[in-house]
């Protein structure tokens, strides 16, 4: 029991995480609650939680709230909906499945700055294809990365084509442990298809579903990269999110404290929506289990 | 019977509309860097031979370098990326051994200990005129070993055991990467001052991507090891056969498959990463990403161009997709998952 050969295994890695991840978070918990800025260098001074009050006092930072939590619940809700009917339809045996599965794992390994280029090549307003499309169809050309609405549809939909896959990859693997008599059973009764999924595929596919929704939701609060190059946040700053809001913050202008306060407000934002989510889901999961 | 077939049509269709919109990115991204610059200023094009005119000049300008470097940046995203990858899997899989065939436990109050007296004593010492950096690194020399001591003595509270230690791995993935990129810049930073650089360095890179992809590996790795039969390490144990001989010549070979797999996701996170490098390279090891991200700021709407940048990111990680796939075909998608 008494092993310390233990040690030698887990240290290097325990040290590598201790050193680079955490305790810097302890130096920028610190820093949040000073008045630090390096351009132009002034005093490092101790100022509470002026930071924190300073930042829940402003509209910018409420409105990049908002506008993160729409870009979390739409996208995260199409890449369920999608890709749970994917995943079925694979899980069904059709013709192609090979090719259709590879094919599906793709957008998930691209980087999103690779794939946020590609999507400002297609959004082009004149000479990308999907502007393309809508005239051949008779409507006019749309303004996706210059007018406000159009430009969140658009990083919607970049972030669907992206990650959707994800869905598709871990509901397919839930399929696959399902026990197959109970649908022989449901057929001997003739339990319609959709009687069937509502009946037994997605209550059994809950737990998995309540995990891929929570990872995907926390993964989608992060997102920078795709708004980044997309829109920049723009127009105004319609389409920016917290990471880029940070970002522009810390190295536009070099406010210090204040970005490492709106940092850890943000980890509050998910450590918040996190526990709230599982309290919400836990009655409905115990009672299944 | 017809009832069948119309719902394998509605299947066929599904998998269909979601394959071609999955596809026409990457077609579009593939055709356009063989474009010439007419075929893409005068309008959409679609078809090659037919619309247009393929060329190769797009990639001979971006292989002579005449429209900025791309080798350079291509060469360090591959150097971090593998030595990232082979560090973080090495150390990963020792740790996620370690979770799997030993027991942990670690005192609450500890670990609390060790967060006041880091955060004391940095600013007691700075306090006592030490810089930043040197601040930091004394109050983390003396908080880490008392509280190892503290961690052997009888505390009150709850003791946290093996699978505790691994959500507290895997925590350090779900917190919003902008909060420890904004503190390893600082401290990078700080560190730069007291003579040693980290920022924009491969070091610095490296250490960086091996610390926030161990998470992964620790908490991929322990469900394949999870999986090996504990016979053969007994018997070996039997004969006396140190632990990392162990380790090293009979547990990893056997989880092969499994460290190949992690490896690969490894990779792939690292080569995609773009925050981190935004903030922590401005030069000398800038990676692809951000090149990428550069393209089009500095040169307009040159999509030929910027195409062929796409395709040098993205080819390697279609190559890496196909070879997961084909580990996939071989069972392995339910261990990873799970």
């Amino acid at each position: 029991m008494r092993d310390p050969i233990k040690y030698v295994f887990i240290w290097p890695a325990f040290l590598v995480v201790l050193i680079v991840a955490l305790f810097p978070l302890f130096y920028s918990l610190i820093v949040s609650f000073q008045h630090m800025r390096l351009v132009p260098p002034v005093p490092t001074r101790f100022i509470g939680f002026d930071n924190y009050a300073k930042l829940l006092s402003q509209e910018r930072f409420w409105s990049v709230i908002g506008t993160t939590t729409l870009i979390v619940v739409c996208s995260v809700t199409v890449q369920y909906v999608v890709g749970f009917a994917v995943a079925l339809a694979l899980h069904g045996k059709v013709v192609a499945e090979r090719l259709f599965r590879v094919t599906f794992l793709l957008p998930m390994l691209m980087a999103p700055i690779a794939v946020a280029m590609v999507a400002r090549m297609l959004f082009h307003s004149t000479v990308g294809p999907i502007n393309d499309f809508f005239s051949l169809v008779g409507l006019p050309n749309l303004p996706f990365l210059t007018k406000a609405s159009w430009a969140l549809g658009a990083i919607i939909s970049v972030e669907v084509w992206q990650w959707t896959p994800f869905v598709i990859l871990m509901m397919l693997a839930g399929l696959q442990t399902l026990p197959g008599e109970v649908y022989e059973a449901a057929d001997l009764e003739n339990a319609t298809p959709w009687q069937q999924f509502w009946g037994i595929t997605f209550p059994m596919l809950l737990p998995i579903s309540v995990a891929v929704i929570f990872i995907r939701v926390i993964e989608s609060f992060k997102i920078l990269d795709i708004v980044f190059v997309l829109t920049g946040g723009g127009p105004g700053i319609s389409t920016e999110t917290l990471t880029l809001f940070a970002y522009q913050e810390g190295f536009k202008k070099f406010n210090l404290g204040y970005t490492s306060a709106l940092s850890f407000l943000f980890l509050l934002v998910i450590i918040i929506f996190g526990v709230v989510y599982l309290a919400v889901l836990r009655p409905t999961l115990e009672k299944r289990s | 019977m017809s009832r069948h077939q119309s719902s394998r049509t509605v299947t066929f269709a599904l998998c269909g509309i979601w394959f071609l919109i999955t596809i026409f990115p990457f077609y579009w991204t593939f055709i356009t860097s063989f474009k010439p610059p007419t075929a893409v200023n005068g309008g959409a094009t679609y078809l090659p031979f037919i619309d247009f005119e393929p060329t190769m000049k797009a990639y001979v300008d971006a292989w002579s370098g005449s429209r900025g470097d791309f080798f350079t940046p291509f060469l360090n995203s591959t150097l971090i990326g593998i030595s990232a990858t082979v560090l973080a899997v090495l150390l990963g899989s020792m740790a996620a051994y370690a979770l799997v065939r030993f027991e942990f436990r670690v005192r609450l109050l500890a670990g609390a200990a060790f967060a006041a007296m880091g955060i004391g004593g940095f600013l007691l010492f700075q306090y006592f005129g030490l810089s930043r950096a040197q601040a930091m690194g004394v109050s983390f020399l003396l908080a880490l070993p008392s509280s190892v001591l503290l961690n052997r003595l009888r505390l009150p509270g709850p003791v946290l055991g093996n699978n505790d230690v691994v959500f507290w791995f895997v925590s350090q993935r779900m917190f919003p990467p902008i909060v420890t990129a904004f503190a390893l810049y600082l401290r990078y930073a700080e560190i730069g001052k007291d003579g040693f650089r980290a920022l924009d360095t491969y070091r610095g890179m490296t250490l960086c991507y091996t610390s926030f992809s161990l998470p992964i590996v620790v908490w991929l790795m322990r469900d394949f090891f999870q999986a090996l039969p504990v016979e053969i390490e007994e018997a070996a144990l039997v004969d006396d056969v140190p632990r990392l001989r162990i380790f090293f010549e009979i547990v990893l070979p056997m989880a092969r498959p499994g460290l190949i797999a992690t490896s690969l996701i490894t990779l792939g996170f690292v080569w995609n990463e773009f925050l981190f490098a935004l903030l922590l390279t401005t030069s000398d090891w800038q990676t692809l990403p951000i090149i990428l991200s550069g393209q089009n700021s500095y040169r307009g709407d040159e999509w030929w161009a910027i195409s062929v940048a796409a395709m040098v990111s993205i080819t390697p990680m279609l190559v890496l997709a196909l070879f997961l796939a084909r580990l996939m075909r071989s069972g392995l998608s339910l261990g990873a998952i799970k």
